[in-house]
């Protein structure tokens, strides 16, 4: 009765956010507890040799779920067969660097990488862009991957979305598997919007229980916007544990369904929907069924919101413009 | 009034909550939380992954004041994970405050080799902290506290514990070499070109050291809808499993460190969750697994010392299993590993003085 594996491609996985994400997919954090997986890790051939430990540790776990691991510098070997990929790797923002600069490298990266993508996935794969800047870069692959469904490419800001859950979870002395339906409108970055005006715990609007606008007006989201760089501050080194967690959230959620009544965030190929830029991977709230997703629509927006929408999707279409300048 | 009405509602829900099928939290420790095996760990652990998908767990992070900030980083992406078994997270640098009620310990602090470094200087460091933590754990712990030692010199970090916490039982303390019992299997699993599910009943004897000894000798493999069968006979080559077989997993932590530039977190950090899980489920029918216990002179193993052995678990117990024959080759081996151990804790007790 065991089900057959599903192939699961993680590039840039001799990384930190790799090394966390590997052994969760194994034990099918991603997936379920009972689909097996076989890891196709990717990364450079700097990263040759730490890539080499990571998959003798995955065989040191001996992880029942684990039907095999291919561990690789080759992105055509890589890609295929697979039926999930999380792209992971890219090229961080290096001090001295200029915006422009880091767009154009992971501009370079996440252009050869779909061509690679289109030709040696699986179809149908499913792929979710971590690397930042994810929204951009989703984009870049989605088209430079024309025969990849628009729909199944995607990127995370199920993060922003699990820490936006976290916050209100502890300002209100709740569990947080009490607290929904927040929403990430827009661009993974400080300009996302952390929306709570559709949130609940139980059935009761979040906004009513916390009795303080300005907090969640002001506060709330900035927290929010900036918990990557607090994080940062704390540990001296960027989320890696709550990123990979977050991937799993947003791959599982995905394939398997969103519970009823709740919805998640997804960046995801915009159609225009909330009056924000078509033709941009903007974050939106989405429910899953049958490996789909599916904007929630007719939620009410109100005039703080529209900006906030607008401000995100307006940073969205200069980083198409300045990503297409770096193709020229 | 709103807020009333929903303070009312809360008490409510904790109310049916005592009533419905939840289980209550497990209180988890993990000292040295803010290193690299506790950032693996914790989030196997808030998952599910130690003690099942349906038992909520409240975390204790403990670690030293330097890596304080470390740690709180580690207690926001607890938060920012969102995870729905993760009742509550404690995190401290006060020894007192992170053993208060937990039911599982697993020590993963400990004072690492630094280059130049003597052997009894590592001892000596080692002995402290474990002498303190077995205190505190003692007067703090939940009644029958679970113990993991992964801290090396894990065996002998595991005695000091017991020796200063009288009152936990002996039996309640461990140390980790379930991630050598699960590196032999991967060997044979490769080795073999079969998944390593289909291996089975290794065992690691001795010391969690570069003198342990993994044998294969009551090992089986059980291909899907195949016979079972022993491990000597499916590999058919002796010379291999009595020795390169057997440094490989003795020095797979070093070729773990070569590769990566840093120690096994990942392999460690699963390996703790199968060692826990297993104790306090229970090991499958058919099934061994290897731990670190407190010696009884079981297999003419002397007593008094933490020793490695092939161990079935139930009803949140382990029990040696007793009866395997022990070749010559083998006498050899345990019989190596349990002198090291003795030299340990003679040399550890020469650091109390």
């Amino acid at each position: 009765m065991a089900k057959e594996p599903v192939r699961v491609l993680v590039t840039g996985a001799a990384g930190q956010i790799g090394y966390a994400l590997v052994p969760m997919i194994a034990r099918g954090i991603m997936l379920g507890a009972d689909q097996p997986v076989i890891l196709h890790m990717l990364d450079i051939p700097f990263a040759a040799e730490a890539l080499n430990g990571v998959k003798m540790e995955l065989v040191d776990a001996a992880f029942p779920l684990l039907k095999g691991v291919v561990a690789t510098t080759d992105v055509v070997e890589a890609c295929t067969g697979v039926n999930v990929a999380v792209m992971v790797g890219g090229f961080p923002r290096k001090e001295g660097m200029e915006r422009k600069d880091v767009m154009s490298k992971n501009v370079s990266i996440y252009k050869s990488q779909a061509s690679a993508l289109e030709q040696h996935a699986a179809p149908n794969c499913k792929v979710l862009v971590v690397a930042n800047p994810a929204n951009t870069n989703a984009l870049i692959l989605k088209e430079f991957a024309p025969s990849i469904p628009a729909k199944n490419i995607t990127c995370l800001t199920r993060l922003d979305h699990n820490r936006a859950l976290g916050q209100i979870s502890e300002r209100l002395s709740v569990q947080v598997s009490d607290v929904k339906n927040v929403i990430i409108w827009g661009n993974h970055s400080s300009t996302q919007y952390p929306d709570v005006n559709h949130a609940t715990v139980g059935d009761k609007p979040v906004r009513e229980l916390v009795k303080d606008d300005e907090w969640l007006n002001g506060e709330f989201i900035t927290t929010v916007q900036q918990r990557g760089a607090a994080i940062i501050k704390a540990r001296k080194l960027s989320s890696a544990l709550s990123a990979a967690s977050a991937a799993c959230d947003h791959i599982r959620d995905w394939v398997l369904g969103t519970p009823e009544g709740t919805w998640v965030s997804m960046g995801v190929y915009s159609d225009g929907s909330y009056n924000v830029p078509a033709g941009v991977i903007y974050s939106f709230p989405v429910t899953c069924k049958n490996g789909e997703w599916t904007i929630v629509q007719g939620l009410a927006i109100d005039e703080f919101s529209r900006k906030k929408l607008d401000l995100t999707g307006a940073e969205l279409t200069e980083e198409k413009e300045l990503a297409y300048s770096c193709l020229s | 009034m709103e807020s009333e009405n929903y303070e009312l509602k809360r008490s409510i829900n904790r109310f049916l909550a005592l009533y419905s099928m939840a289980k209550d939290p497990v209180r988890v420790l993990v000292t040295g939380a803010a290193g690299q095996i506790g950032y693996a760990l914790v989030p196997m652990i808030a998952r599910g992954v130690m003690l099942g998908p349906d038992q909520p767990v409240i975390l204790h992070m403990l670690d030293i004041e330097p890596a304080a900030e470390a740690l709180t980083g580690v207690r926001m992406e607890l938060v920012d994970a969102a995870f729905p078994l993760l009742r509550d997270v404690v995190v401290t640098t006060d020894v007192t405050v992170a053993c208060k009620g937990v039911n599982i310990a697993v020590m993963v602090g400990g004072f690492p080799r630094k280059e130049g470094m003597e052997r009894k200087d590592v001892m000596s460091k080692n002995v402290s902290i474990y002498k303190a933590q077995a205190s505190a754990l003692e007067k703090q712990a939940a009644p029958d506290c679970k113990v993991l030692v992964v801290a090396n010199p894990a065996n002998t970090n595991a005695l000091i514990l017991k020796e200063f916490a009288p009152s936990i039982p002996e039996k309640n303390i461990t140390c980790l070499t379930r991630l050598d019992h699960n590196r032999a299997l991967g060997q044979l699993s490769e080795r073999l070109k079969i998944h390593v599910s289909e291996v089975k009943n290794v065992i690691i004897w001795g010391n969690h050291s570069s003198t342990q000894y993994p044998d294969v000798n009551h090992a089986t493999v059980t291909p899907a809808n195949g016979e079972e069968k022993p491990v000597r006979s499916v590999v058919a080559d002796d010379n291999w499993l009595n020795t390169e077989f057997i440094t490989t997993v003795q020095q797979r932590g070093a070729a773990i460190i070569k590769a990566r530039k840093l120690s096994s977190a990942l392999s460690a950090a699963s390996a703790a969750c199968d060692h826990i899980r297993d104790w306090v489920v229970g090991t499958p029918k058919g099934t061994w697994v290897s731990m670190g216990v407190y010696s009884d002179g079981s297999y003419g193993i002397q007593p008094g010392v933490i020793y490695s052995y092939p161990v079935t678990c139930d009803k949140g117990q382990w029990s040696i299993v007793q009866g395997l024959k022990i070749d010559d080759f083998s006498r050899q081996k345990m019989d190596a590993t349990a002198k090291e151990l003795v030299d340990e804790k003679t040399l550890a007790y020469s650091c109390l003085n």
